[in-house]
């Protein structure tokens, strides 16, 4: 199965990056295991988000930055809004980075 | 601020992971208890960046193994991840009396039957509490033999349970720590990772790297031949003595020219004292050096220039007026240089202002890359990650369909299914 590694960078994985440092420096853990718990993240991180996840957000702004790189969009909005059924969000500046969803398919 | 469902996800998530790599760590790797220690900091984490609510993941966590897990252990799980990463707590688990922390592993136990592993051991696990036991049995062995001994022994239940309980104890003792750490993180937890976050696309980055690489290479090298006949190299020499292209040709030339060069140094020391100028004299200390390189060098390459003949036609007589001018070196250290760096640049040279030119210019990229993704990454805290369906553009107007996205905005993590997005340019 395939995986992005994108979601590391989400705090659930920030979180578990750095506790997996810890216990590497500390010699607790290999890295080699480390890094086997991160790849079981990637696989239970979009998996979770296909099946446990229903909700629907739509996004507004204005476009300060495009990039389309191997094969990665990346956008950078300002003043933009965040819509979804229960809450609506403001910001001045947000960053987005979408990797191809086709990818996971293959 | 945590989102009920994202904490739920996350918390399943949390689950998810570390129930599918236990059989790594039970079979082949440091043992449960350390999984559980990893379960433990990683959990004690996501509540201090506030992504997870604490009584939640509370009530979670007693789903899998038994219901009604005590809200105490939570705390048990924070203090045991300073404790555990804290080394040599050993001293310190003797001094504390393992009873008290006891009583609360027990009520952990009975969750412990979901476990595979000896029954003392899975209990622990399921609770936070249990977390610190791993950690610190490893610890108190000052090397990794003890980690896996311990994990391995299955026989040796009581003692884990002892330390268990020591651990716990020690995480009390070492609250100290803990407590200190703890009021401060979640701010600077958050703020920090954002930072840190440029890891997470190592993978994207890396293609990038590489990508760029590829495609520099061979202009670079095409550029630099051209440059070396050009003046400009002369000019850039000077600014670059330091650089380790000259070191090579120095090495090379070691063997060679050593006693001439020496007595040319000589001649220049009794010049230097005469001006007074301790910068310049190491200037012409290097510059001596480079000399000597630049002498051994065109003897060495004067076999060489010839195949170049055909392109380049300078550099023998370059080659040529740089013997004529060692004598030059000895008087006027400077002027000289430059032509004979540029000299033995034919050959060597291509290499050095490869490195030279390469170094400026990755260095420039990667700067201006860096600090651009750095500025946007610490102007923007709020991050979305996602996959992309489609994007679309017509005229100034972007469209994108995203899905199965976290959403980092305003400290609160949302989580979608579908997003879809309406950009003006």
């Amino acid at each position: 199965m395939a995986t992005f590694e994108l979601y590391r960078r989400s705090t659930i994985g920030m979180c578990l990056t750095e506790t997996l440092d810890e216990m590497v420096q500390s010699g607790t853990l290999t890295p080699e295991l480390a890094i086997q718990v991160l790849v079981q993240f990637d696989k239970s991180m979009t998996e979770a988000l296909e099946t446990q996840v229903k909700s629907k957000v739509s996004v507004k702004g204005h476009l300060h930055t495009y990039r389309f790189c191997d094969n990665v969009w990346t956008f950078i909005l300002q003043d933009a809004s965040f819509k979804n059924e229960e809450c609506q969000e403001h910001v001045g500046r947000v960053k987005i980075v979408a990797c191809d969803s086709k990818l996971l398919s293959q | 601020m945590a989102t009920s469902a994202t904490s739920m996800v996350y918390i399943r998530v949390i689950e998810d992971v570390i129930s599918k790599v236990r059989d790594e760590f039970v079979n082949n790797g440091p043992g449960e208890s350390v999984l559980n220690e990893l379960q433990g900091i990683w959990e004690m984490k996501m509540i201090q960046a506030g992504v997870v609510c604490g009584p939640i993941d509370r009530s979670s966590a007693p789903k899998q193994p038994a219901p009604g897990g005590p809200i105490t252990p939570v705390h048990d799980l924070n203090v045991p991840y300073e404790g555990t990463e804290e080394y040599e707590t050993p001293t310190a688990e003797i001094l504390f009396p393992p009873t008290p922390l006891q009583t609360p592993i027990q009520t952990p136990l009975p969750g412990s039957t979901p476990l595979p592993g000896s029954t003392p051991l899975p209990g622990s696990t399921p609770l936070p509490g249990s977390t610190p036991l791993p950690g610190s049995t490893p610890m108190t062995g000052s090397t990794d033999s003890s980690m896996y001994n311990i994990p391995t022994g299955s026989s040796d239940y009581p003692t884990p349970a002892n330390d268990s309980g020591g651990s716990t104890t020690e995480a009390k003792g070492g609250n100290g720590r803990p407590s200190s750490y703890m009021p401060p993180p979640p701010s600077p937890w958050m703020n920090p990772r954002a930072p840190l976050s440029v890891d997470v696309n190592v993978a994207y980055v890396e293609g990038r790297d590489e990508a760029d690489r590829g495609t520099s290479h061979q202009p670079l090298t095409q550029d630099f031949f051209m440059m070396s006949s050009g003046k400009r190299k002369r000019e850039d020499f000077p600014a670059q003595y330091h650089n380790g292209g000259y070191n090579i040709p120095q090495q090379d030339g070691a063997g060679d020219a050593t006693s001439e060069i020496f007595q040319l140094e000589l001649s220049q020391g009794s010049d230097f004292p005469d001006r007074h100028d301790t910068s310049t004299t190491a200037n012409r200390e290097i510059l001596a050096h480079l000399a000597r390189s630049s002498m051994k060098i065109p003897q060495l390459d004067g076999p060489i220039p010839d195949p170049y003949d055909d392109v380049l036609s300078t550099p023998n007589i370059y080659n040529y007026q740089g013997v004529v001018n060692e004598d030059y070196n000895i008087v006027n250290t400077p002027a000289p240089n430059d032509l004979q760096a540029s000299t033995p640049a034919v050959v060597t040279q291509n290499e050095a202002v490869e490195d030279d030119d390469d170094e400026p210019l990755n260095e420039n990229d990667d700067d201006d890359l860096d600090d651009v993704d750095q500025g946007e990454e610490l102007n923007t805290q709020h991050l979305v990650l996602a996959q992309f369906d489609k994007v679309t553009r017509t005229k100034s107007r972007w469209k994108c369909a995203l899905k199965d996205g976290i959403m980092h905005i305003n400290n609160k993590d949302i989580l979608f299914n579908k997003a879809t997005g309406e950009f003006d340019f």
